[in-house]
């Protein structure tokens, strides 16, 4: 016997929807993933959209106001597994770039002034994780639509997702790439999460870091690797804050040892 | 063993009558002074003075990353798109040594099909070489070779010394008669004793590879790996780029369409964190430097203790590649007691100060 379809929701609290979009550009398999599963909610894509229960609720964009605390918890609350999708559902987005709670609030008021928000209440941006559990990580900036694709089926058969602790390194090697930190470039591979096929180097750009932090980067060795090669402790330190969200948080206490 | 002589005019025309029969692979410049072996269409693109490409020559056994095979609930089809009639030209003594030591990974205990097909479908054309400031092969006696090709081309001044090295590659100078001349005078040996002299004497790079498991063994606790695991990105660049190593990883890739799966295989390498994580998510080497350790056990100890030489064939790629100076070279020097200015010794008293 079949097991019913699973019940999918797609939603999306601060961000740029770009992940939202990513999907919604899998032309060739939309009708494949809306046959296999049952989407409940999708905003982007339709209007009958239904809040109950879930399997699995998929989370763009990260919590900067009060309303994305709420539906974060709401989402939970109905969903058997939540899955964070993207940069900034996972590490916080450019937007969740400054950590400090005090500088957090200054720069609020450098760029909105005294205004009061009425209709919600903005927090400092973070991450999904920083106020529900989260069982699974789907990294990128947007999300990749390969990795989507096998996350998606993955989970249609019972598998869990692969998960992508590589830096970008190791892709950039398969295609034979010539190492741009190794030229004096500054190249944030190493410290980034690998699955993007090292696009960018692969068009002779540096990597910026948009698939967000790997697993065990080694932050300090390339800060003092960056230093040497001549570039300013600044700009080095904004480029590796750039896509880390609070992961940079961590690091900037390690350097200021 | 046969030796002709083909005069370096007639090395072209050699290779477009056999690359009739096959896809013609040889060293192509990429980037500046870098170069990656490529299918060839236009034999201009040939470019015979390189050292060495970013990746070694397994890249065409193995790809970085293949399927295996489809599994279906029937069964499983097995997938061998990768492999194709390929002539592999202009491939340094160095590589072919990285050859012969794959094929005993791959093929003395277990064959690997995916291996053993791409590698019977290959002629391996060899050419000679000269060294520059990373090249270490004298040192592990790769830089001659014996065994493992059907043709080698030693480069003279206006010929070629063509070495022999099985019945195909005697076919293969059957393909066109009488550009192979059987007799090389006593100036073509003179010249030839002279280039290989001069050749001797042009490394710079002389490590006693032979002394290295003693010292692995006796600088094992050495506070040296931890200064490496410090500096070391972590970005597996090293092993991807080394001519023997070997290890993949094996990924299923479910079809959204129909109840299969595509079962791929990538490299993988031990350097990254990833490597040793088990199920349950315990990693034996969460640390770089004992992912370190494990590399260089196996490339300067392990296998030299097993085969009497290392798992190194002083192909340089890892001091071509790797940013913060951690190489065989390094390592091997460091493990000698020399001190060297490296990143990772820079980077030990910068966090230290």
């Amino acid at each position: 016997m079949k097991k019913d379809k699973l019940k999918i929701g797609i939603y999306e609290l601060t961000g740029c929807a770009g992940c939202a979009l990513l999907i919604l550009d899998c032309e060739n398999e939309l009708v494949d993933i809306f046959q296999a599963a049952d989407i409940q909610s999708f905003l982007m894509a339709k209007s009958d959209n239904i809040d109950g229960e879930l399997d699995i609720a998929l989370v763009e964009g990260s919590v900067s106001t009060e309303k994305d605390i709420e539906e974060l918890m709401d989402i939970r609350k109905r969903a058997e597994i939540v899955v964070a999708i993207g940069l900034c559902s996972m590490v916080g987005g450019i937007q969740g770039r400054f950590c400090d709670e005090k500088e957090w609030k200054e720069n609020f008021k450098k760029v909105y002034g005294d205004i009061e928000m009425t209709h919600t209440k903005p927090v400092q941006s973070k991450p999904i994780d920083a106020y529900i559990k989260v069982d699974y990580y789907l990294p990128g900036c947007p999300i990749g639509k390969e990795q989507f694709l096998n996350f998606f089926t993955r989970m249609l058969r019972g598998n869990p997702p692969e998960r992508y602790p590589q830096p970008v390194c190791v892709e950039c090697k398969y295609n034979e790439n010539d190492c741009l930190l190794k030229k004096g470039i500054l190249c944030l591979g190493p410290l980034t999460s690998g699955g993007c096929g090292a696009i960018c180097i692969n068009h002779n750009l540096p990597c910026v870091g948009c698939w967000g932090p790997v697993e065990g980067g080694n932050w300090i060795s390339e800060y003092y690797l960056l230093k040497e090669k001549g570039f300013d402790d600044e700009l080095i330190k904004n480029k590796m804050a750039n896509f880390s969200g609070t992961k940079i948080a961590e690091v900037s206490e390690q350097l200021r040892k | 063993m046969k030796i002709v002589k083909l005069k370096k005019e007639n090395l072209f025309p050699f290779l477009e009558s056999l690359s009739k029969e096959a896809d013609l692979w040889a060293p192509v410049q990429k980037y500046e002074n870098k170069h990656s072996f490529q299918l060839i269409k236009d034999f201009s693109q040939i470019d015979l003075k390189y050292t060495r490409t970013i990746l070694p020559p397994k890249k065409l056994f193995l790809p970085p990353t293949f399927n295996m095979f489809l599994a279906t609930e029937q069964g499983y089809e097995e997938d061998f798109s990768h492999v194709t009639k390929k002539i592999l030209f202009g491939i340094h003594p160095c590589d072919i040594h990285g050859l012969l030591i794959l094929d005993r990974f791959f093929q003395h205990v277990f064959d690997d099909p995916y291996y053993s097909k791409a590698r019977q479908n290959t002629l391996i054309l060899g050419h000679s070489c000269w060294p520059d400031e990373n090249c270490m092969c004298k040192s592990t006696n790769t830089h001659i070779i014996e065994e493992g090709y059907d043709l080698f081309f030693s480069e003279l001044e206006t010929a070629y010394l063509v070495w022999i090295g099985s019945s195909e590659g005697d076919d293969c100078i059957r393909i066109k008669p009488g550009i192979f001349d059987e007799d090389i005078t006593d100036e073509d040996i003179q010249i030839y004793i002279k280039w290989h002299n001069e050749r001797d004497k042009a490394f710079q790079v002389d490590i006693n590879f032979i002394a290295m498991p003693d010292l692995m063994e006796l600088k094992y606790e050495n506070p040296l790996w931890e200064k490496l695991g410090d500096a070391c990105l972590a970005c597996g660049s090293c092993s991807n780029v080394c001519p023997t190593c070997n290890c993949y990883n094996v990924l299923d890739k479910p079809l959204l369409n129909k109840y299969a799966s595509e079962i791929g295989r990538c490299w993988d390498a031990c350097t990254l964190e990833s490597y040793s994580e088990v199920a349950g998510g315990e990693n034996f080497r969460e640390k770089r430097a004992q992912r370190l350790k494990l590399w260089y056990t196996h490339k300067l100890q392990a296998y030299i203790s097993k085969y009497g030489k290392p798992a190194c064939v002083g192909c340089g790629r890892c001091a071509s590649t790797c940013p913060v100076d951690i190489n065989v070279q390094t390592v091997a020097k460091a493990l000698e007691g020399k001190d060297m200015d490296t990143f990772w010794n820079r980077l030990s008293k910068e966090v230290t100060k």
